[in-house]
């Protein structure tokens, strides 16, 4: 794999302008983990190099080498000439390196201006703070990228986007040279994305060089002159970003073209459907959005971020509920108003937000299988049955192949495809009738997807109704029978059987 | 609309300043005795101590903390200091004593500050011990007694007055000490708006891990936090001690709560990265003019504490109401302008 | 409990059988509390804080009056305490507790004195509705801390602060200061009476201590409450229904604080609004003593328990060496500070060490993600 990674870095030595910053053989274990194995990168001025790979592929862990968060093993960080063994964040930043974080390390207590200017006044280790100064900064910098950007107003008002700019401009002041953004549009509609991509545009006027780390096909492309893929720890492959296709970089990214293959359990299609929506409006997110569910179907929903499918999801699970429509389960119409509706009626869902909203992570493995089905292991003394609960747990850890010493542990302790086996483990407690996940393989490794996958066939061939939420277009190929597209908060395509294709899916998103 | 917003302030001082007013006007109408310049001098010196003991919590709480060691503290360096003096038996003069107090409380500011930055721990449960070990100690260290007088000069500080006034309700008199709480108050409100501390104590208490990636040095300042708490509730026992006439080393013990109640009022954040020294000050006088108030209507002064509660609840509830109300229209989803439009002619 | 074996089901062993059972149960609760920090750390405060004062004044310390003392004095504060934690292990806290109890002891003081006005006799025989409706007064005031949080959104500490002072502030108003005489002749009784060496007041705070277990660890309502104590949001996303989980705590708290207003009365029959003012700031040194995690999510009963027994034999040892009370602030100072900072060093080491480990960019990319979600979805 290694030796692709000579030939591609030669190319950048060979064609572009000297390197801003190149980073050299470098390396990093975390424990049994070798993060990063012989990691080489070249970031050139104006240009803006991608970063990709799938999660937990070490493109993260390679920026916090870069930004002195955590130091390598071996290798070299070059910058200007410098050769860095080992970077602190102190001397990253005056060397212009920076970074900006998913979660922009903003302060939403202060204004915009302040927090344009409050790094770099650290950094120079001011004693005083002169308000008019520092208002005078953040404005030159704001009307030099034409950004509409308040600056009085407290950052935790503004949109995401707009917090996103307020992070750019900050780097700006402190004349950053090369800009890291971790996956910076993950949070973004679509328009908002195209407004980043006219700054980065000027940015790049400025001569800055700028990464984008990101697992996103499309973004990639359209944005980045230069193109690095990472996988295990690992560079596949770096090269201008229009030897490229969307094909070629998933091949990369995924590392195989051991694509999960199509295979869609059968179900009784004559049957009342377990969960049938009519209607459905939440105004500003979605409206009148109409589909159904039957016992045993898979149904997969995709579409761009900020297309309504999360807010979709979240309404019928009673997160925020709909303004107006119908949900029926099994034919029999329920009103959804909140969360314990939901659940009552055999509605579960596994969310996007594994650590914060699917698992008590302080609290034992027990614990989560169980939190959603406490009222269904009493007895009849209304006192929870710990026998019941024990039958539950050990059924789960067999069924589940839920990988841990003990349940007694803590969520904390488990790897990705584990923590989300245990929140599958904590909806299949209640016996749903219908189970809608968000995005069920973020985060997972290769051999957990296909297993999590494998539990979902199983699960609707036993008559659960089953709605998969995701942006991975070869997991919807895999075991969906039907793929839903959303646009604009409304359903744009329905795909049937045969026509569950990735070029389908990918052709009816586009448009 | 944008004029309302900039009255109301960044922290609800607009609203709390009306509310002041209302009451104050009202008052006024109902009893016209209230509307004088002793009531004015009168609630001034009953806020003297309350309000630079207020400043120094809000310092903490800016800084995501919450300190309950301060009456302690307070008390306890003024007490000590008292007491040095009068077992010597030398009167070393009122800067001398000021010092001497302001090091002590330092210095016990800095044993918070240092369990609290170097362990990490929760700032309510620290400050819940040493709040004992401060009390125990003083009391097993330094003595039990009450001092019915003071040293000379401090005794003499205790009668100065920088207006005095003769108006048709009798004398009026302006205590000297009232302008060190208004000079308390402008050199904190400097520090939070004009110096790097100040603008890491906001830092700190809006994300402490944001700060710490900012460059700014967090457990440093941390400790410079609790010290200079430590100092400026220092000063403050002194005052009371001067205004009292008399040390009683159990005094100002049990009051933190009624304390850090005006500061909230005063629209700080309990979770930290929000306050104003201007809000302080107006939410330990508006609780002063109530208490005049109430005795003036005739209604105990018992009545007190339930009317700052009362209204603790409605400013902080009407906050956190609002605060749910805005969060509901946040969508961060792009449905497209029409769509939206169309949206807006269905709802 | 993997061992789990079925019961032999004839008749004639029904009753070897439940001998079985019941030492099986009560070794498994034992070894479980045992397992847990704050109740071995504070087992092993208790006894050698009682060990060391029996060594120094066996006489004294060791004399049957000294030991009733400490097992009449702390039913109250361990009653409270125990309400602190029930608030600590949803995440929040109560300040206005001793405000209730005091507000509480006053109403059934007060309705006794009136009652008994007229024919003392009346008075004495209303003694059960009278501890009824003071216990009923908890309960409100705890359901009104309830609404305020849940219902109306306000931080724990602001609400029930707000609180502690409207009901203090009732209290004084209601008293005018002054300390009211007055409670029914059997509460005085009750307090004095013992069965053997060991006090009513203590069986009574053992049984609400048991009963308080029960209800964090085995009913759904309090792992519910621990879950929400851990992860709010999670609890939420698992039909958790935090409001009602809420207020039930706030409610069962405020009961709790009414309980102990009316052992506040069988100690001395007089009731003030200013009774046990530093029991405030104690109640919450006695719960993280006991292992209470202030941010929620993990409490024992047991821990509490026994920290309020270790803090009262450290109070009457002190008395025993003829120590002041001021020396024995210091050391419950101490002890607070020092348990805490043992505390950190223990977890932090191995918490540190898997942190980096799991320091694989997965896991921190989701919590990123996890953070901006948090922004959106906090209401």
């Amino acid at each position: 794999m290694s030796s692709t990674t000579a030939p591609a870095t030669q190319l950048a030595d060979a064609t572009g302008p000297a390197p801003v910053l190149s980073a050299r053989h470098i390396s990093k274990r975390f424990g049994g983990v070798q993060a990063l194995d012989d990691v080489s990168l070249d970031l050139i001025p104006g240009e803006v190099h991608c970063l990709a790979g799938e999660n937990g592929c070490g493109k993260s862990t390679l920026i916090k080498m870069i930004s002195g968060a955590e130091r390598p093993d071996s290798g070299e960080i070059e910058v200007d000439g410098i050769v860095h063994t080992r970077m602190n964040t102190t001397s990253a930043i005056q060397s212009g390196i920076q970074v900006i974080y998913q979660d922009f390390s903003l302060f939403g207590n202060l204004t915009v201006a302040e927090n344009i200017v409050l790094t770099s006044a650290v950094a120079a280790k001011r004693k005083l703070y002169r308000v008019k100064d520092a208002r005078e900064k953040a404005q030159a910098i704001v009307d030099e990228l034409q950004l509409d950007l308040d600056l009085n107003a407290d950052v935790e008002n503004l949109s995401v986007a707009d917090r996103q700019l307020t992070a750019i401009c900050r780097a700006l002041v402190s004349d950053a040279r090369v800009i890291i953004m971790d996956e910076p549009t993950t949070a973004l509609t679509h328009s908002e994305v195209e407004h980043l991509f006219t700054v980065v545009e000027r940015l790049r006027a400025r001569g800055v060089a700028l990464v984008f780390v990101s697992h996103k096909l499309q973004e990639v492309l359209a944005i980045s002159q230069r193109l690095t893929i990472m996988r295990s720890g690992r560079v596949v492959i770096s090269g201008p970003s229009a030897d490229f296709d969307r094909r070629s970089i998933a091949r990369h990214m995924t590392g195989s073209d051991v694509e999960e293959s199509r295979r869609v359990p059968d179900f009784d299609q004559t049957a009342t459907p377990a969960l049938e929506v009519r209607g459905l409006t939440l105004p500003g997110a979605f409206r009148d959005v109409s589909f159904q569910v039957g016992k045993g179907e898979i149904l997969g929903v995709t579409g761009l971020l900020g297309s309504g499918r999360t807010e979709l999801a979240e309404s019928v699970f009673g997160v925020l509920p709909a303004k107006s429509g119908t949900i029926a389960i099994d034919g029999k119409p329920v009103r959804v108003r909140n969360i314990q509706d939901a659940v009552a009626a055999g509605i579960g869902y596994v969310p996007e937000d594994r650590l914060t909203q699917g698992l008590f992570l302080e609290k034992p493995i027990a614990d989560n299988i169980i939190a959603a089905s406490f009222n269904e292991h009493r007895n009849r003394w209304k006192l929870l049955d710990r026998k019941r609960i024990w039958g539950t747990i050990t059924h789960f850890f067999d069924q589940l192949k839920i990988h841990a010493p003990h349940p007694n542990r803590a969520v904390r302790t488990l790897s990705g495809g584990n923590a989300q086996r245990v929140v599958l483990a904590k909806w299949l407690a209640t016996d749903p009738k219908v189970l809608i996940l968000n995005g069920p393989t973020v985060g997972v490794d290769v051999g957990s997807k296909a297993q999590i996958l494998d539990l979902l066939r199983i699960q609707a061939e036993r008559g659960m109704a089953v709605v998969i939420i995701s942006d991975d277009v070869n997991e919807l190929v895999a075991c969906c029978h039907r793929v839903l597209v959303v646009a604009h908060g409304q359903i744009t395509h329905e795909l049937v059987a045969d026509q569950v294709t990735e070029d389908s899916i990918q052709e009816s998103m586009a448009v | 609309m944008q004029l309302l917003r900039k009255f109301r302030g960044a922290n609800n001082e607009g609203s709390l300043a009306l509310i002041l007013l209302v009451v104050v006007l009202g008052m006024s109408l109902l009893n016209p005795v209230f509307f004088s310049v002793n009531t004015a001098f009168s609630i001034l010196r009953a806020a003297t101590v309350p309000m630079i003991l207020a400043l120094a919590v809000l310092l903490v709480i800016i800084s995501g903390g919450i300190d309950v060691s301060f009456p302690v503290v307070a008390i306890g360096s003024a007490y000590t200091a008292v007491t040095i003096c009068l077992k010597t038996g030398f009167d070393p003069g009122l800067p001398a004593i000021f010092g001497m107090a302001i090091v002590i409380g330092g210095l016990l500011g800095l044993v918070n500050g240092f369990v609290i930055a170097k362990f990490r721990l929760p700032t309510l449960i620290v400050t819940l011990g040493t709040q004992g070990i401060f009390f125990g100690a003083m009391l097993v260290y330094v003595g039990t007694r009450y001092y019915p007088t003071l040293p000379d000069s401090m005794a003499a500080l205790s009668a100065v007055n920088v207006v005095e006034l003769t108006t048709s309700a009798g004398r009026a008199y302006l205590h000297v000490l009232v302008l060190l709480s208004i000079a308390i108050a402008l050199i904190i409100w400097a520090v939070l708006k004009y110096t790097m501390f100040g603008r890491s104590l906001y830092a700190i208490g809006g994300d402490a891990e944001g700060a710490r990636r900012a460059g700014i040095r967090v457990v440093r300042t941390q400790l410079w936090i609790y010290v200079l708490v430590g100092m400026v509730a220092a000063i403050g026992g002194v005052a009371y001690v001067v205004m009292s006439r008399s040390a009683n080393p159990q005094d100002l013990v049990g009051g933190e709560l009624d304390i850090i109640a005006a500061v909230v009022l005063g629209g700080a954040s309990i979770f930290g990265g929000r306050g104003s020294v201007l809000g302080t000050v107006l939410g330990v006088l508006l609780i002063q003019v109530i208490n005049n108030s109430l005795l003036l209507v005739g209604v105990p002064s018992a009545w007190l504490r339930a009317a700052v509660g009362l209204l603790l609840i409605l400013g902080v509830g009407a906050q956190a109401v609002s605060a749910r109300r805005s969060a509901q229209r946040i969508h961060t989803v792009d449905t497209g302008e029409a769509v939206r439009l169309e949206l807006e002619k269905v709802s | 409990m993997k061992t789990e074996q079925a019961q032999p089901q004839a008749a004639e062993n029904s009753l070897a059988a439940m001998n079985n059972r019941i030492g099986r149960v009560v070794t498994e609760a034992v070894g479980r509390t045992l397992r847990d920090r704050g109740v071995s750390r504070m087992l092993i405060a208790l006894v050698v804080a009682f060990g060391f004062f029996a060594i120094m004044r066996p006489r004294i310390f060791l004399g049957p009056i000294n030991l009733q003392n400490i097992m009449v004095a702390a039913p109250e504060v361990g009653v409270i305490a125990i309400a602190m934690m029930l608030a600590m292990l949803t995440g929040g806290i109560d300040l206005s507790l001793v405000s209730i109890a005091n507000l509480s002891a006053v109403t059934m003081s007060t309705l006794f004195t009136a009652m008994a006005a007229s024919n003392p006799a009346f008075g004495e025989s209303m003694t059960v509705p009278i501890i009824l409706i003071g216990l009923v007064v908890g309960a409100a005031c705890g359901l009104l801390n309830g609404l305020l949080i849940s219902l109306v959104g306000i931080t724990p500490i602001l609400a029930t602060l707000a609180t502690m002072q409207i009901l203090n502030g009732l209290a004084v108003v209601w008293t005018g200061g002054k300390t009211l005489y007055g409670a029914p002749a059997a509460l005085t009784t009750f307090g004095k009476t013992a069965i053997g060496p060991v006090p009513m007041l203590f069986i009574v705070f053992v049984l609400v201590a048991i009963v308080i277990a029960t209800v964090v660890r085995s009913t759904a309502l309090g792992r519910k409450l621990e879950l929400q104590g851990a992860n709010p949001v999670a609890a939420r996303f698992s039909g958790i229904p935090s409001r009602s989980v809420l207020i039930s705590s706030y409610t069962i708290g405020g009961l709790l604080a009414g309980l102990a207003g009316v052992l506040f009365l069988c100690r001395n029959p007089t009731a003030s609004a200013d009774y046990g003012a530093s029991y405030v700031l104690l109640v919450i040194v006695i719960a993280v003593l006991g292992g209470t995690n202030p941010n929620g999510g993990f409490a024992t009963v047991a821990g509490v328990v026994l920290a309020t027994l270790t803090l009262q034999v450290v109070a009457s040892g002190f008395t025993a060496l003829r120590l002041s009370p001021y020396q024995y602030s210091i050391a419950q100072g101490v002890i607070l500070v020092v348990v805490m900072i043992l505390d950190t060093i223990q977890w932090s080491r191995p918490k540190w060490r898997k942190r980096g480990v799991t320091t694989d960019s997965a896991s921190l990319q989701t919590t990123q993600v996890g953070t901006i979600k948090k922004d959106k979805e906090q209401e």
